[in-house]
């Protein structure tokens, strides 16, 4: 992209109350239920458009849940039952049961609906091998790697080349367990090669932050074929603003990333999607200047919030990305 | 024969997912039907110890967010889990209110053959924060201390086994053992039950002289993680070997047969003082009926072992 620190959202949004009520209702048609979620996907690419966003897709708005929807339409799986995430948070945990392998697009009619309704470029997010494998229970394949590659190869391949062949350019593959196994960045780093082998499209790597603060991450870098890794910066950074190291703390690990060689983009998250204040938009100018700076070329600077802000309200959401925009701006005004 | 338990967080049923989130009318009779199912699974496994399935924790460390000047903080990842706790911050010198606050959260109605499991307190400092303790060391003791007052409450109400959560000895690549000595002496020093020490989500063969070398009176490991040839190129002459055998992380049932093989092979190779065999961790990692299943397989690997 010519502009300089391109914005983007990771991918998913709150969805619209009224919408998951008509889509539980027993009583609304299906016709009604396709219209319901097509108005909430327009809402949401409209809403991105409206604020400035350089870079769009729906909010993920017809997806159950990025670990769920996926594992539904491939053959192979078998839902256990739900497992717990904390509290009385659940998510609903599947079994390997035989081999893997892709059935259909399963986000074909999502893609098509967006590509109609958007002149912005788009990035599509996919859920990746390693997390899909990390988060199931393999009762089939002799070894976790031996799952990773068999996903890798039979279902997100084949995904990502049909998506590709719809028009897509920019695909995100979304690994938030990739960095919590940090003794597994080899079978990682293989898992993403063989997803993406023979695909002509920009891939983007999304990855959460963990304890580990992607040091295991950083020597992969330079030989994963991705040309953009989003990623979590925000959530461990200082509120105030300044382009010093002590205040610009959570940002830090940019520098590692270079003295492993990795040349290509990064994707900064600049908002805490785990709280509800709203930054501003100095202190996003600043998280983009400090990270152009330790990257050496703002070229390679893209502006994102930290994760998908599905966990907070849609006012908030769309206020911290409508923020991050007016940041961006204040970052390019910088540079002129 | 040998002796068997389970421990930890057992898994809450869809329906009791349901009405807790919906906060229902009926929840409390559920939330005791459900944990009166788990005692009697238990007891019709014939186990060698019946564990509360500590179905109204939130996580391990939870009921310690009740103790003065403890304050439940933000959510964190249980090592390489998808599953989070909520970290505990000690902010006082004094955090204890006078043992009451395991007991007062499990349930009454256990037999007398009873085990409960409690995070040991390296592990419990490793995981939760102190603004008062600065040092490590000094807010391991301090959490020794009240685990300690804790425990002895558990034993004069009956308990005979406890078992000792240690999942940051088995995870951490560095440990301090003469700090986990010190603190698991005041937990142990002239208590009348045994004491076992858990380790998993972590391959401890590199550390296991050290462990024996512990005031415990048996160690327990997640043979997923720690193989059992590391288990087996050591004497348990002096200590109880607990084998946790049942994986809570695969819906995969396990096949009494084999397990029993393997089991008699680490008991041979070992000579332990005394043998049991458990669970590897909370069986909360899988769904209900998985963990009903496993009870049941682990009872029967426990009567077709061969006594040590």
């Amino acid at each position: 992209m010519s502009k300089l620190f391109p914005t983007q959202e990771i991918g998913s949004i709150k969805k619209p109350a009224d919408m998951l009520k008509k889509v539980k209702d027993p009583n609304v048609s299906d016709e009604e239920k396709i219209k319901v979620r097509n108005d909430a996907a327009l809402l949401n690419i409209k809403t991105l458009e409206d604020i400035g966003l350089d870079i769009v897709y729906d909010g993920e708005v017809r997806r159950v849940e990025m670990y769920e929807e996926p594992v539904r339409y491939v053959d192979g799986f078998e839902f256990a039952g739900r497992v717990r995430s904390w509290d009385n948070k659940y998510y609903k945990k599947a079994r390997v049961v035989g081999p893997v392998a892709f059935k259909q697009n399963f986000h074909a009619e999502e893609f098509n609906f967006v590509k109609d309704n958007s002149k912005r470029e788009l990035k599509v997010p996919v859920t990746g091998a390693y997390t899909l494998a990390d988060w199931s229970y393999d009762e089939h394949y002799k070894s976790k790697d031996e799952l990773i590659l068999a996903l890798a190869r039979n279902v997100v391949r084949p995904l990502v080349k049909d998506l590709v062949g719809l028009g897509a350019k920019i695909i995100q593959i979304d690994e938030p367990a990739a960095t919590t196994h940090p003794a597994e960045m080899d079978i990682f780093r293989e898992s993403i090669n063989e997803s993406v082998k023979g695909i002509d499209a920009k891939f983007v790597v999304h990855a959460c932050f963990s304890g580990n603060d992607y040091k295991a991450l950083a020597p992969q870098m330079p030989e994963i074929k991705a040309e953009q890794y989003t990623l979590e910066f925000a959530n461990r950074d200082t509120w105030n603003t300044g382009l010093d190291d002590d205040a610009r703390k959570g940002f830090q690990v940019l520098k590692l990333f270079k003295e492993h060689g990795f040349e290509g983009e990064i994707g900064i998250g600049v908002s805490d999607v785990h709280v509800n204040e709203i930054e501003s938009p100095e202190l996003i100018r600043d998280r983009i200047l400090y990270a152009a700076k330790a990257l050496g070329d703002p070229t390679k600077v893209y502006v994102n919030p930290d994760c998908g802000l599905r966990t907070r309200t849609r006012e908030v959401s769309f206020d911290k990305i409508r923020t991050m925009v007016k940041g961006a701006e204040l970052a390019r005004e910088e540079i002129k | 024969m040998i002796s068997s338990y389970t421990f930890g967080i057992y898994p809450r049923s869809e329906e009791l997912i349901e009405a807790t989130r919906k906060n229902t009318e009926n929840l409390d009779s559920l939330f005791q039907s459900e944990t009166e199912g788990y005692i009697s699974a238990q007891k019709n496994a014939n186990l060698g110890f019946v564990s509360d399935p500590l179905l109204k924790w939130d996580d391990i460390f939870r009921p310690f967010s009740n103790l003065s000047e403890v304050t439940p903080t933000a959510l964190n990842r249980i090592y390489e889990m998808n599953t989070f706790y909520r970290v505990l911050s000690f902010d006082g010198s004094a955090f204890t209110d006078g043992g009451n606050t395991v007991k007062s959260n499990l349930d009454s109605s256990l037999p007398k053959n009873k085990t409960v499991a409690i995070p040991e307190p390296f592990t419990f400092a490793e995981l939760h924060t102190s603004n008062e303790f600065k040092r490590k060391e000094d807010f391991v003791i301090n959490l020794a201390k009240m685990l300690r007052v804790e425990i002895d409450s558990l034993v004069e109400s009956g308990f005979e086994v406890i078992q000792l959560l240690a999942p940051s000895i088995a995870y951490n690549k560095e440990v301090d053992f003469g700090v986990v000595s010190d603190a698991l002496k005041i937990i142990t020093d002239g208590l009348k039950a045994k004491t076992i020490l858990h380790t998993y989500f972590g391959d401890v063969s590199t550390k296991i002289e050290s462990l024996l070398d512990l005031p415990v009176s048996g160690l327990g490991f997640d043979i997923t993680t720690t193989p059992a040839s590391s288990i087996e190129k050591h004497s348990f002459s002096n200590k109880s070997l607990t084998i946790g055998i049942i994986n809570s992380f695969n819906t995969a049932i396990e096949k009494p047969q084999e397990c029993i093989k393997q089991v008699d092979e680490i008991n041979a190779n070992t000579k332990p003082k005394e043998s049991y065999v458990s669970n590897n961790f909370d069986l909360e990692y899988v769904p209900k009926e998985f963990a009903m299943n496993k009870i049941s397989v682990l009872g029967e690997i426990a009567r077709g072992a061969k006594d040590v």
